[in-house]
């Protein structure tokens, strides 16, 4: 697939899927970035992954701590909060009422 | 450049844009454990240090730079002669509270004399220092006592501010914790390395608090970590309103100063 299209996409919905993410507990970033991967969106670099992870936390949608894992390095954890799961809800179904219709529209296209 | 180095770029590039000091080094510290865990090639996985300091600065924004205070130091029209050598020729500075102001120029050009000037501790021929406030001097070397701990350095300098040993004793401690240094140990100054006695010269030219710091390149015998560490001290020192100024033949500083004054020949004159 086109890179830079796939990264325009990401830039639009990668914060939704951080929130997402988080939506059943607490998460770190290289834990982020292994389950966007593994789910099939591609390998997310941290320089795309921890800006947006600052984002969400300076306007308050996650919240963040330093903790030692239980044998492994101290990591930054992050946790949704009430807001972080409002935004997600609105914006998940924002994003949803967006896609269906594109899906659509493109699946004619390419079957066709 | 391995990881380490990036990482170090990293940290210095943020501090270069005023990122919050805490806020920076959180940051730092997370790209750093992506990597333990992730392993891979910095360049690949966050870019040019540069550029994710940059992209950082968009995310988290900066903390504007305090408005500088009032005048602490006004030197003046500063003239030095040594028998028919002029070392120093109408140089002025004028640094406030909340400033850092850089000393260059070649080896010989009267940066060390032009600091000395300013505390006190020469006369010039031609000019006027005047200083409002404690002043701090850190010299480019003694300034420590071979025979005592630096615990009993903290303990003297203590003395003179009418501290106690203890407070001044835990003061010190914490001072020299700040440029990464552990003072706590029975090794009298003499057999302290260079740059270990050099970071006693500073943690003794911190303690009383000074309003104008002066220091003459005081990272000699430093380490990278060190000098990162000491530049670090430096920002929170300026951002707590101190007036510092630094005497420096190392350039790729500049950009974190507020004031540099020149005294190659034909470049004297302070400019912001």
């Amino acid at each position: 697939m086109d890179a830079d299209r796939r990264g325009q996409w990401l830039r639009g919905v990668l914060d939704l899927c951080v929130l997402a993410l988080l939506r059943d507990g607490e998460s770190y970033g290289y834990e982020l970035a292994q389950a966007l991967d593994v789910a099939g969106v591609g390998p997310i670099q941290g320089g795309t992954l921890y800006p947006v992870l600052l984002r969400l936390q300076r306007t308050g949608l996650v919240t963040a701590q330093w903790r030692e894992g239980g044998s492994g390095p101290a990591r930054k954890y992050y946790q949704l909060t009430d807001d972080g799961r409002a935004a997600l809800h609105h914006g998940g179904t924002a994003w949803l009422a967006f896609v269906a219709p594109v899906t659509d529209i493109v699946t004619k296209g390419v079957d066709g | 450049m391995n990881a380490d180095e990036w990482l170090r770029v990293f940290a210095a590039e943020l501090h270069q844009r005023r990122v919050a000091a805490d806020a920076a080094r959180h940051v730092v510290a997370e790209a750093a454990t992506h990597l333990r865990e992730g392993g891979g090639d910095p360049w690949l996985v966050f870019g040019p240090p540069q550029a994710y300091a940059a992209t950082i600065v968009e995310s988290i924004g900066t903390v504007p730079g305090p408005r500088p205070g009032p005048v602490r130091l006004d030197a003046r029209g500063i003239t030095k002669r040594y028998g028919r050598r002029t070392v120093l020729r109408d140089a002025a500075l004028t640094v406030r509270a909340g400033q850092i102001a850089a000393v260059v120029g070649a080896n010989g050009c009267g940066k060390s004399t032009f600091l000395r000037i300013c505390a006190g501790l020469v006369s010039p021929d031609a000019g006027e220092v005047t200083v409002s406030g404690r002043l701090g001097f850190c010299p480019q070397q003694g300034g420590t006592a071979d025979f005592l701990l630096p615990d009993e350095h903290f303990v003297l300098v203590g003395a003179g501010q009418g501290v106690a040993r203890e407070p001044a004793r835990r003061a010190g401690r914490a001072a020299a914790r700040q440029l990464g240094w552990d003072a706590q140990g029975d090794v009298l100054a003499r057999h302290l390395s260079g740059g270990t006695r050099q970071k006693l010269n500073l943690t003794m030219s911190t303690l009383a608090e000074p309003d104008v710091l002066l220091l003459d390149e005081p990272y000699q015998g430093f380490d990278q970590g060190s000098y990162v560490n000491l530049w670090d001290q430096l920002i929170r020192l300026r951002d707590a309103g101190r007036a510092i100024v630094v005497v420096t033949h190392l350039l790729n500083q500049l950009d974190r100063v507020d004031v540099v004054l020149d005294l190659t020949p034909a470049h004297q004159g302070g400019h912001s």
